[in-house]
């Protein structure tokens, strides 16, 4: 089974996460047309590569972020959502 | 003993030619590329033939035939879907099916079961009963069956589940269910395609897709560019590669599934059995081993790794159903990559690019699917629109908000 | 005959303790430490199985469960391997897959039909007509299969284990001896394993004739010991390998789920067979089975051996024999160049006949080919062509194979380690291996027993320089010098048709070409079609050939051929391993145990257990329900609902979150105030419903759904993070339960119990007050979901028991009664109240389950109002009514999910039915076209049977719609 650092309770079990996604930024839906809204709604990336994701720690409640290869499933950062794009 | 056996016995050479040529090289056009050369890839080569008599075309496999999902689901065949569009569609997948042996002169063992999607809760039975119900409405033969129908025909089944949770309250029973012998039917494709000039090559990969004007204009691989105005793709676990090349955006994402089999046993278990609860589908094969696989892998990998927890979850709920197998040793596991859709039905036909056409969602219910996605994709590449029965799951459907509400059945969908 | 011999040292059984067991019937002794497999050679025994396909007489092949010959089963258990099922008192087991035992097993007969069945027959056969095939199939289906399963067989309960380590070394032979060593002196905490029941692997059988072995082995043996960070598991394999390092180990009794910080494998290499005429028979045996039988059982091979070689472990073995007293006849060599070595002397020295440059070209069965006579010999070009007109036969009884190695790879490869073929040691080793995994020993192509040891000492270095234990300089990897240890095509063709390359699926040689021949010319698609290394050995003793065979086949290298790859498991693991205990957690409610002692007809809802309803001597389920639903009309009825999520939402942000996360508006909801609140995901489909209450200014507690609570719980800390909010989030379901009191006589029966002003006026409906009941701190809602007037009392979960005897004390003069699930969807029915999931499903909207009343006007924004607005501008599809059935009509109602059927149509289904209600007639909720969603419009249901029955449709909520007495 797999580790995950979770940025709160430092390395658990797989188990112990929830898979939330990737990360999508919602647009402001007064700015879209139907399409643009269904676009973000359905579409995904799910090209291979490094994926920016939605984790969350089960047993503590916290969401977090993970950047994670879809390919080899290596998980090469997690942080905190609003600590992104600071190491750590 | 079968006349054809005689033949081996008779010649002192192996009386049987190539199944499939294995072409030079690529040529510089052709009429139509399909990308993949798993069971559908092939299964639409076949019909462009035979059907459309449109033989100058390319089956491009980056690995070896049917070694992606074709080679690696558990091989179970039904039409007992929830929406009449899926119904309908995978309908006509078991009437080709039932005629697929001598259609492709290939014995692909394909062999009615009956299949039981066993129910644990009032809810799960209700859904059973809607499933039921539709099915019935379109002729096909499905029911909702008692538990002491289930003992009955399967008498080494504990209903009470183990004891520990809800037990089996009931089971939607589809008499036609099937298993067949997946490799096989991609080879008979490729048979029936390679014979009527279909060039397949293997160990050849996309490399990207060359666009112009909103149109496909060609294929780049490995062995060089090839110039084509229709292109099929039709790579399941792989089509998010695909879909990058020509800036296609989809709801898919990949998750791994993962199956099982145990040593061969004498025969014993005659149905394919299904608990949505329990997260598995089981049958015994011909040659004896029971085969299990689970539902999807609870997050996106594009890889084929396999798990331990799926190994052990997938053997408590086999033991939990069938208490008598604690002995019974699993041989080998594996995974495969599931291209799922929100809606849980497949993504076909035509897209907002001229000329490019997709196969793809095929999540859970590839294999059963096989001979229809085939007709209808040749159809549909032939005729450049969708053929009638795959209307309902162009890639548009999102852009619309109508989602097919397959959903709704096929949480675990085998 | 006894083939025992003499006392030796480090022999593995235990002569002061004999066993004595039945195989096929008969009653044979071995000793204890004995497999059933050695203990039956011992007594002379040599058709030990049948083979699967044309059920060949087989016998010892591997001795080390690397084939599968020799199946058996008791009646309980199925499938043991004989090489590794140690034998014990009663004992009693017969082969797998004969018809009338093993010696004259009637299935043979198959074999007298191998050339109608060529590989791959049966997709050639069988199919036509097509209803025949059935029959066939059935026919095919009993042949094959191995072992019977035992229906009656309990389930086992085997607890599954947990360890921790720094390493594990997978293999306690000389390297991982060594490397277990060398990583604990650098302070790791180690774990080695190993599937023999006792350490020192080759050591103990094929290097025993060297005094050196046997110091060697007490030596590192003695080091292991005196370490404490050094584990020794013996029995004990390594199944699996999955993702960091999680490592299934088995033993007899269970399963242990390995964390382990690096891996090391130091497990060997399988022997591999050569490919001859006949080489699968009673006698035919690995040169290492021929040592194993020697060396740790004390068995005589047999009487006159030839040794069959290519390396010079095959001289070791003929040496091994002739000390063992065996007449070694000779040792034929595939090798040109011989063994000019000190073996090769030593052979002579013990008047051996070596033929260099020769193959056996076949094995001569002895009538009945259950076991050999001689081994038919001759020279073999240098192209690897047998020059079969100059045959020479060499009476013996057994033939010992030392021709080459493969790597026991398997974890090497899960772990992401890729191999090479290397010819220098024509094998396969690691070509990469990813960090934190490792290889030593002859997986590595080091052979030389020393430098086994060295090569050992060098990985355990290299696992603590990983983990940061060594600083020290890690000595590269040494590279074999002499003649490679393996031979590059054992395979000797024969027109006979019966030199098995994989010996599970019965595949001879020229069923390869014939694959070939037929397109299968890549390694996957070869062993699809042949089913090369699928049986229940997987391969381990024919891949390579297999590989080595479509190799020349297209005249590639064994790199371009490729190999397949390894998945787990080593061997087969039991279900009941791992399964193990098979945990099914499952909520209960403070009150759980009343409700059983109050004969509950308990339910399982989603992770809860629940009361369905109360059962009550000498009635039907239908009348208890019944009954229960008509208290709560016409007296008092109580409900645990703890199983409700229950949320608090508080900070200076609470009323702008929850007017994102729900369909409503709550800014001008007044403290004291509840309201419905309803929930869409992103594509505008309902995914909860619940109450809001306003607390405080900035508190709100809401309720959510049982089996729901959970993801929305989740779902809302995720938005709250995304939009910034000044929110605290409680989950507090667990933390506190709730009792629902409702029925006309509800405020009689509470207002002794609370200092809560209970009167319409100070406490009206949708409101909430906080004060105690029965003295515990509670929050009570005024809530009308079963249609009376209602209180929903939510307690800390302590105080639960006392609340709910109290209410049920005090309530008993008004006739109170518990409640149970079934009543109140009855109610929730009769009172028009939709339950998501069952009258929604995955794709349905506020406007098609007419609850858009319950989304707020000019709302700019919630979750869901961006497609709802596309939505709402497209027509309709289906609409949620309530239909009404003819007074009187009890029989031949439609049951949930029935379908409503137009003009030949499906056009819609019943989602809620009671057949009996309160009201006295039958009442249900349906998602029906629009078209037929008009009240007074008449539908009709298609029941089971077939027929169609008539319903109206008619405007909810069917029970007081006045709404005059909640």
């Amino acid at each position: 089974m797999k580790i995950i650092n979770c940025p709160i309770n430092g390395p658990r079990p797989l188990q112990e996460f929830h898979f939330g996604g990737e990360v999508r930024t919602m647009p402001d839906p007064a700015e879209l047309t139907d399409q643009q809204w269904a676009d973000y709604v359905f579409n995904r990336d799910g090209e291979p590569g490094v994926k920016r994701e939605w984790w969350y720690h089960v047993p503590s409640g916290t969401w977090f972020i993970a950047e994670r290869d879809n390919r080899t499933d290596e998980f090469l950062r997690t942080y905190l959502y609003n600590a992104e794009r600071t190491d750590g | 003993m079968p006349h054809r056996l005689l033949k081996f016995a008779l010649s002192k050479k192996h009386p049987e030619p190539r199944m499939f040529r294995a072409p030079a090289g690529l040529k510089s056009e052709y009429d139509a590329v399909i990308i993949g050369g798993g069971g559908h890839g092939l299964a639409a080569a076949y019909y462009l033939a035979k059907d459309h008599g449109i033989t100058n075309v390319a089956v491009l496999e980056k690995g070896y035939l049917g070694g992606g999902g074709t080679g690696r689901n558990t091989a179970i065949v039904r039409s007992n879907y929830l929406t009449p569009e899926g119904v309908r569609f995978y309908q006509g997948s078991v009437e080709l099916f039932q005629d697929l042996s001598r259609e492709l002169n290939l014995n692909l063992f394909y062999s009615e079961r009956g299949h039981f999607t066993l129910a644990h809760s009032p809810a799960s039975l209700r859904t059973q009963r809607w499933r039921a119900e539709v099915n019935k409405h379109l002729g096909i033969n499905s029911r909702v069956v008692t538990p002491a129908f289930i003992k009955e025909t399967v008498p080494e089944i504990d209903l009470s589940v183990g004891g520990q949770q809800a037990p089996i309250c009931g089971a939607l029973y589809h008499p036609p269910g099937a298993i067949a012998r997946h490799d096989a039917v991609a080879w008979g494709y490729a048979r029936g395609a390679d014979r009527r000039g279909v060039e397949i090559h293997q160990q050849t990969a996309v490399t990207d897709i060359e666009i112009r004007d909103g149109a496909v204009a060609g294929v780049h691989t490995d062995k060089g560019f090839i110039k084509t105005r229709k292109v099929l793709s039709a790579v399941a676990g792989w089509t998010t590669h695909i879909t990058k090349m020509v800036g296609l955006r989809t709801p898919l994402v990949i998750h791994p599934l993962q199956a099982l089999v145990t040593e061969p046993l004498k025969p014993w278990l005659n149905s394919i059995v299904v608990s949505a609860s329990l997260h598995l589908y089981v049958s015994q094969s011909s040659r004896g081993e029971l085969v299990a696989g689970a539902s999807l892998d609870p997050y996106e990998l594009i890889s084929m790794r396999s798990t331990l927890d799926f190994a052990e979850g997938m053997s408590a709920g086999l033991l939990d159903l069938f208490p008598c197998l604690g002995d019974i040793k699993v041989l080998r596991q594996w995974a495969g990559l599931c291209d799922m859709t929100p809606d849980f039905s497949p993504i076909m036909g035509t897209t907002p690019i001229s000329g490019f056409y997709i196969d793809a969602g095929w999540g859970t219910w590839g294999f059963k699917a096989t001979p229809i996605s085939g007709k209808t994709m040749a159809f549909t590449v032939a005729e450049d629109r969708d053929h009638e029965l795959i209307t309902a799951f162009n890639l548009s459907r999102f852009n619309r908000l109508e989602l097919v509400g397959e959903k709704g059945a096929a949480s675990v969908g085998h | 005959m006894d083939r025992r011999l003499p006392p030796r040292n480090g022999e593995w059984i235990d002569r002061s303790r004999p066993v004595e067991f039945r195989f096929e019937g008969a009653t044979y002794r071995g000793f204890a430490g004995d497999v059933l497999s050695s203990a039956l050679w011992a007594s002379d025994v040599r058709l030990l199985g049948r083979s699967f396909k044309y059920h060949r007489p087989r016998g010892i092949y591997s001795l080390a469960g690397h084939d599968a010959n020799v199946m058996v089963e008791d009646g309980q258990r199925t499938n043991l391997r004989g090489d590794l099922l140690r034998i014990a008192a009663g004992l009693d087991v017969r082969s797998v897959n004969t018809i009338g035992g093993l010696e004259r097993d009637r299935l043979s007969i198959t074999e007298k039909f191998a050339r109608f069945l060529p590989v791959g027959f049966y997709y050639k056969a069988f199919h036509t007509p097509r209803r025949l095939f059935p029959f066939y199939e059935n026919q095919m289906r009993k042949v094959a299969g191995l072992g019977k399963i035992n229906p009656t067989n309990e389930p086992p309960c085997s607890p599954k284990n947990y360890a921790f380590f720094d390493l594990l070394v997978v293999g306690s032979g000389p390297a991982g001896l060594a490397a277990a060593i060398a990583a604990a002196e650098q302070g790791l905490q180690v774990l080695m394993v190993d599937e023999q029941p006792r350490p020192g692997g080759s050591l103990g059988w094929q290097w025993a004739r060297d005094a050196v072995a046997g110091q060697h082995l007490e030596g590192l043996l003695e080091q292991v010991a005196a370490m404490d960070n050094i584990q020794l598991r013996c029995g004990t394999q390594a199944a699996g390998w999955y993702g960091d390092h999680w490592i299934a180990l088995v033993d007899d009794k269970r399963l242990t789920k390995l964390r382990a910080k690096s891996m090391l494998v130091a497990a060997g290499c399988f022997e591999q067979p050569a490919v001859f005429q006949n080489n699968d028979l009673p006698g035919v045996m690995l040169g290492s089975a021929a040592q194993r039988l020697i060396h740790l059982y004390a068995v005589k091979p047999f009487d006159r051996a030839v040794v069959l070689a290519a390396n010079c472990d095959g001289y070791r073995v003929a040496l091994d024999l002739h000390d063992a007293g065996v007449e070694v006849a000779a040792i034929v060599d595939l090798r040109h160049d011989g063994e000019p070595t000190k073996l090769g002397r030593d052979v002579e020295d013990a008047g051996i006949a070596v033929h260099r440059g020769y193959c056996v070209y076949e094995a001569v069965p002895a009538a009945g080919k259950k076991r050999i006579r001689a081994a038919t010999i001759c020279p073999l070009d240098r192209d690897g062509t047998p020059r079969t007109g100059s045959l020479t036969r060499i009476d013996c009884d057994g033939i010992a194979m030392s021709v080459g190695w493969s790597p026991n790879g398997g974890l090497i490869y899960q772990g992401g380690g890729r191999f090479r073929h290397d010819e220098r040691v024509e094998q396969l080793v690691p070509q990469s291996l990813p960090a934190g995994l490792f290889a030593a020993g002859r997986a590595n192509g080091v052979f030389d027993l020393e430098q086994q040891i060295d090569d050992g000492y060098r990985a355990g270095l290299a696992a603590a320089s990983h983990l940061g234990r060594f600083n020290g300089e890690v000595p590269d990897q040494l590279i074999h010098q002499a003649e490679p240890p393996s031979h590059s095509y054992p395979i000797i063709p024969h027109r006979g048709k019966k030199n098995f390359v994989d010996l599970d699926e019965d595949l001879h040689l020229v069923d390869f070409s014939n694959s070939h021949q037929e397109g299968y010319d890549n390694i996957e698609l070869m062993k699809r079609f042949s089913t090369v290394g699928m049986g229940p050995s997987q391969g381990k003793l024919s891949n390579i050939n297999a590989v080595r065979i479509l190799a020349k086949l297209n005249g590639a290298s064994i790199n371009e051929t490729g190999t397949t790859t390894s998945r787990p498991f080593h061997q087969p693991v039991s279900i009941g391993h791992l399964a193990g205990r098979r945990f099914h957690p499952q909520r209960r409610t403070p009150i759980d145990d009343w409700h059983r002692k109050a004969s509950a007809e308990m339910m399982h809802a989603g992770d809860w257990s629940r009361p369905e309803y109360y059962r009550i001597e000498g009635r039907s389920r239908e009348e208890c329900i019944f009954e229960e639903a008509k208290n709560v009309r016409e007296n008092i009825g109580l409900i645990d609902v703890s199983t409700l999520g229950k949320l608090w939402i508080n900070g200076p942000d609470a009323v702008r979150f929850l007017e994102r996360i729900y369909t409503g508006r709550f800014a001008k909801q007044q403290v004291g105030r509840v309201r419905y609140g309803l929930a869409c995901d992103e594509t505008g489909v309902i995914i909860e419903d619940g109450v809001v209450a306003r607390v405080a200014e900035n508190r709100f507690y809401v309720t959510a759904t049982s089996s729901g609570a959970g993801a929305f719980y989740r779902e809302m800390q995720r938005w709250a993070m995304i939009w910034s909010m000044n929110v605290t989030l409680v989950n507090a379901t667990g933390h506190l339960a709730a009792i629902n009191i409702a029925g006309p006589n509800c405020r009689e029966v509470l207002r002794v119990l609370t200092d809560v002003d209970l009167s319409a006026d100070a406490f009206p409906y949708l409101g909430l007050r906080q004060g105690t009941v029965a003295g515990a701190p509670a929050t009570l809602m005024r809530v009308g979901f079963v249609g009376e007037l209602g209180y929903e009392i939510h307690v800390p979960a302590s105080f639960t028991h006392h609340l709910w005897t109290s209410l049920m004390q005090a309530g008993s003069q008004f006739g109170i009664r518990a409640f149970g699930v079934e009543a109140q969807r009855l109610l929730r029915l009769e009172k028009g109240h939709l339950i998501i999931g069952q009258d929604t499903d995955a794709l349905t909207t506020p406007f098609e389950a007419d609850v858009a009343w319950a989304i707020g006007k000019n709302k700019s924004f919630f979750v869901g109002s961006r497609s709802l607005d596309i939505m709402c501008r497209k027509p309709l599809t289906r609409r949620l009514v309530g239909l009404v059935f003819r007074a009187g009509q009890i029989n031949s109602l439609p049951e949930e999910c029935h379908l409503i059927i137009a003009n030949g149509e499906i056009a819609g289904r019943i989602t809620s039915i009671a057949p009996r209600s309160t009201l006295g007639h039958a009442i249900a909720m349906a998602l029906v076209r629009p078209d037929l969603a008009d009240v007074g419009t008449i539908v009709k249901i298609r029941i089971d049977n077939g027929t169609l029955i008539e319903a109206t449709v008619t405007s909810m909520p069917f029970y007081d719609p006045e709404n005059t007495r909640q």
